[in-house]
């Protein structure tokens, strides 16, 4: 049996899932203080007269992240960047950062040296400051290390016991400042995570649960819960990635589906295309800080069930803003819920109550309630198709370098409207019919984000580079080189290599088991020239498990 | 008329065609822009809000028609990834019109500035000139009138110049090294245009190792001046970054930072990346700097690992030498009017011109005779016929008729009349109709008797 729980906003949902059925649910309210409470007794509801000896594997979504970034409890963080020549550091939207001299270049050669003293006097000041975490990131580390560690070393001996963290293990992805801030973000939140882990881990073994367990990533993916302190960020927007990852669990396998969910004030958007979550094509956006963390693109509209309908001359609008719950559950002003419940939608509420809110809407366009209700809905309709439009045109239009990614980009169009959350049952037909897909509402839609935690797979990414005429590869986020003798290899061999570290690195993390099912998403060689003959390659492998299903429940 | 003091972001296409090369070892090769693409990806310069990056699109066939004649045909002298260079710059164009940027870069490649009005294969790695593919663009479809070319790349931008020869309205500079110690051995100051058009083209050939310090003299004292007086609507700069001391195929001393000052000051609507080839030590710092500049970022702080300011100082007498061009281009300009009256006093109706063109990279020899009707009311059509060698067998043989935009009458039933009477003239392999007023274009093959049009 697999247990999944997600803490959704206003409550904590958890599942039993056996085979490919879903056993049981349970409910708990949000408390958005005590995230540890809502899960375990998310739980404890759960497996009343469940024989906890046959849960095989427990996966938790959290906000814990989420919410401690957006309310500012993340722990006070002294940023150190070696950024080199380029771009000027205060373009960055970083805050305050110690910058430090020594620069690496592109293939990884030293290109200007450290000064010892400046960092020591940068130690120092960290010190005078009080702060006991430092991120240390330096422009093309990730293609030489040496430059951050030294920073590192010499840090450790003016501030002892401080926490530091180094760019290239958060990330080998080009893109320098999303790296700091990266690092910035994973250094800030370690420890309350690592707090928030312990606590869980400790609470499972009181109630004699002995299955790993998981946590759930931004792309879908899961990381068992001891390895994933290591790299607390990664779990920041687990709610809508359990919520896709649901979707993709309850919907026909290869389709392209267009999820809707609409919430009180807000509609999220997500894509699967050809049966694969769309990744939003950069790193997630925390709060004003990009990063390099990779999530599923998610589009809020800002339209929902409870936004205030409004007439001024003959124009309606709907929404953005939300003046309480509709008139029919005895909120104070009209909304598309009122609108639905007089259409006959949606059975929620008082049926008088709503006709007499359309009513009023009616009056100012001069028209009949129901008339005025289709407007409404309509509005709603309209504006839901329009983002979705928009966000295939934007899959459509992401840049590409090459010649066959440019010819070869298919156009896709939704074949499934999915609806998930409490707002889209009534809507999900209509925008289906106007996008020409058929509406699914799953059976489980209420919990489909419970679901997607608990069958969730495993992802991993590794980032492999290898310069044949500088005789090394490195995979940065591992702090990983080696020496590479043919200054020829191929990209079969790279893809080799690729295979073996993944497999270790895979071992590493705990899920050794599921590094069969990893491929090659990226692979690309260059011949270097110089004079007019070939002086080396080279090569980058990306190797990963993409977000997916487990085995156990695709099979069935 | 520039970008400067508009408001709005850059936009910026990166197309390297990694999957694209003239051959395995060829400069123009798929490495090339591979540092770059490092270098702009770690500096995180698409993600700065002062920048977009845009996806780009391919060329129609009717894009390049209007700016060349190809040899048989259009699509036998592309590939798609001239198209999607060509492309990149027409994107670039509409998000400029629609207002979405105030400045754009295309930073692609292949390049185009040596190609030519007509094509018969590729020369100096060029097979499609991308800048003037651009500027027809923004005529036909945004109606622009007053364009300027400022060619920035080390070599002579001989096909830019070739294209617009006998057009008024499109001003072409091009400063680079001199054409006595470099491809493609042309750009000397006399070549200034033809009758109609005398002085529109300004040639600045500087002196190999010339500096920061020289070309910013050509830039302040010449170029900018002239712009200013010119008053076109939109600036573009044909921007090869070879003029660097380190470019492998080249002998100049201009650095990153230089490079990025001549374009925070010229403030070009439009970048097109033509050539560059010191892939590792010019190109990544090159293309941050001229980003930079676009967009209004500071680029103090960007250098290239051994360069120390003051590393490259100009002689004296190279000093005297680049005023002295400078002093003989300006007045070139200042005497255009009269430059223009004076020659149209001594033709007849016909202005007629022979050219022998050499395309490096295929080994074909072309030889031109260009006609043009001197009219008194429009700008008058013209006729090219063209014969290309490759080694001792005739490779294609062409008879070319064009009609400007606004023909009169008389202009447009004339060339008509040479189109028509080269139809089945065994003389030419094809007869090719380039009608730039109504937008359409044919291509007659006179050997298989069938026609093609754009």
């Amino acid at each position: 049996m697999l247990v999944g729980i997600d803490v959704g906003g206003t409550t904590t949902d958890a599942v039993l899932v056996e085979g490919k059925s879903v056993v049981k649910a349970a409910y708990v309210p949000t408390d958005h203080d005590n995230l540890l409470k809502c899960l375990l007794g998310a739980l404890d509801e759960l497996v009343k007269g469940v024989d906890t000896q046959k849960i095989e594997r427990v996966v938790l979504s959290t906000t814990l992240i989420t919410n401690m970034i957006a309310e500012g409890k993340t722990d006070p963080v002294a940023l150190v960047l070696i950024p080199g020549p380029g771009t000027n550091p205060s373009d960055y939207n970083l805050g305050e950062a110690c910058i430090l001299d020594g620069a690496i270049d592109y293939r990884g050669r030293e290109i200007d040296r450290l000064k010892e003293s400046q960092i020591k006097e940068a130690a120092s000041k960290i010190s005078a400051q009080g702060l006991a975490r430092v991120a240390v990131v330096g422009k093309f580390c990730q293609r030489n290390h040496a430059h951050e560690q030294k920073v590192a070393e010499i840090m450790r001996a003016t501030l002892p016991g401080a926490k530091i963290e180094l760019g290239h293990k958060v990330s080998g992805h080009l893109n320098f400042p999303r790296r700091a801030a990266t690092t910035l973000l994973t250094v800030a939140t370690k420890d309350k995570y690592k707090e928030f882990a312990q606590a869980m881990a400790d609470a499972l073994r009181q109630r004699k649960i002995s299955a790993p367990v998981y946590i759930l990533k931004a792309d879908g993916g899961t990381l068992p819960l001891d390895s994933s302190v290591q790299m607390p960020v990664e779990t920041i927007f687990s709610g809508p990635a359990a919520s896709i990852m649901g979707v993709l669990a309850l919907t026909p396998a290869g389709q392209t589906s267009v999820i809707v969910d609409i919430g009180g004030t807000t509609t999220d958007l997500a894509l699967i295309l050809s049966g694969k979550p769309l990744l939003s094509s950069k790193g997630a956006k925390v709060e004003s800080l990009l990063t390099h963390v990779r999530a599923f693109a998610v589009k809020s509209v800002a339209i929902g069930g409870d936004s205030a309908v409004n007439v001024s001359g003959e124009r309606m609008t709907v929404g953005p803003q939300r003046k309480g719950p509709a008139i029919c559950m005895g909120g104070p002003w009209a909304t598309p819920t009122d609108a639905m419940r007089v259409l006959g939608l949606t059975s929620v509420g008082d049926a008088a109550k709503a006709e007499k809110a359309m009513q009023e809407v009616a009056n100012k366009l001069n028209c009949s309630p129901k008339e005025a209700a289709q407007k409404v809905v309509d509005v709603v309709v309209d504006k839901i198709v329009a983002e979705v439009g928009e966000m295939f045109k934007a899959w459509e239009q992401e840049p590409a370098y090459r010649i066959w990614e440019i010819m070869k980009k298919e156009k896709l169009e939704a074949q499934n409207v999915v609806g998930v959350g409490g707002g889209a049952p009534p809507l999900v037909p209509l925008v289906a019919s106007r996008l020409g897909a058929s509406a699914i509402v799953p059976d489980f839609a209420r919990v489909a984000n419970a679901i997607g935690a608990a069958v969730a797979r495993p992802t991993i990414t590794l980032n492999l580079h290898i310069d044949t005429e500088r005789g090394e590869y490195i995979v940065a986020e591992d702090g990983l080189t080696g020496k590479v003798g043919d200054r020829k290899m191929t990209p079969e061999q790279a893809e080799k290599l690729a295979r073996k570290l993944l497999d270790e690195r895979a071992a590493r993390l705990g899920i050794g088991e599921y590094s069969g099912e990893a491929e090659v998403t990226y692979s690309e060689v260059f011949n270097m020239i110089r004079g007019w003959s070939t002086v080396g390659r080279l090569l980058d492998i990306r190797m990963e498990i993409p977000a997916g299903l487990l085995a156990s429940w695709r099979g069935c | 008329m520039s970008s400067k003091g508009k408001s709005g972001k850059t936009g910026l296409i990166f197309f390297p065609a990694f999957d694209w090369a003239i051959s395995p070892t060829h400069p123009e090769r798929e490495e090339r822009l591979l540092y770059t693409r490092d270098q702009i990806f770690e500096e995180g310069l698409m993600d700065l809000p002062q920048i977009d990056e845009y996806k780009p699109r391919l060329a129609e066939m009717l894009d390049i028609a209007r700016v060349h004649f190809c040899v048989p045909d259009v699509e036998s002298q592309i590939t798609e990834a001239h198209l999607i260079a060509a492309g990149s710059t027409l994107t670039l164009a509409d998000a400029l019109e629609r207002g979405e940027i105030r400045n754009g870069f295309a930073l692609v490649r292949p390049p185009g500035h040596h190609s030519m009005r007509v094509v018969h294969g590729n020369r100096g790695f060029c097979n499609i000139n991308n800048m003037a593919v651009l500027v027809e663009y923004l005529r036909t479809k945004y109606g622009h009138k007053r364009i300027a070319v400022i060619d920035t790349d080390v070599h002579h931008g001989d096909g830019t110049q070739e294209i617009f020869w006998h057009d008024p309205d499109v001003l072409c500079i091009s400063f680079h090294q001199d054409g006595h110690t470099l491809y493609p051995g042309t750009g000397f100051v006399n070549e200034m245009g033809g009758p109609q058009a005398l002085a529109r083209t300004l040639n600045i050939p500087l002196p190999p190792g010339t500096t920061d310090e020289g070309i910013h003299y050509v830039l302040d004292r010449l170029i900018l001046p002239v712009l200013e007086e010119f008053k076109p609507d939109l600036i573009l700069n044909s921007a090869g970054q070879d003029n660097h001391y380190t470019d492998p195929l080249a002998n100049m001393r201009f650095s990153a930072n230089g490079y990025a000052r001549l374009n925070e000051k010229l403030a070009p609507d439009i970048c097109v990346l033509e050539g560059g080839y010191a892939v590792e030590t010019a190109l990544p710092y090159v293309n941050t700097g001229i980003i930079q500049a676009m967009a209004g970022l500071d680029y103090s702080h960007l250098k290239e690992p051994d360069f120390v300011p003051g590393r490259f100082v100009q002689s004296e007498q190279m000093n005297r030498e680049i005023e002295a061009t400078v002093a003989q281009v300006q007045r070139l300009w200042d005497d255009k009017d009269e430059l223009v009256k004076d020659a149209l006093q001594g033709l007849g109706d016909f202005y007629r011109r022979k050219k022998r063109i050499f395309y490096d990279t295929d080994m074909i020899n072309e030889s031109q005779e260009e006609t043009v009707r001197l009219c008194p009311n429009c700008s008058g059509y013209m006729t090219i016929s063209s014969q290309a060698q490759r080694g001792y067998g005739i490779l294609n043989s062409a008879f070319c008729v064009s009609i400007p935009r606004k023909a009169c009458s008389s202009c447009r039933e004339d060339a008509k009349e040479e189109y028509e009477e080269h139809i089945d003239d065994r003389r030419f392999g094809y007869v090719c109709m380039q009608d730039k007023d109504r937008d359409t274009f044919k291509f007659h093959n006179n050997m298989t008797h069938t026609q093609k049009s754009y």
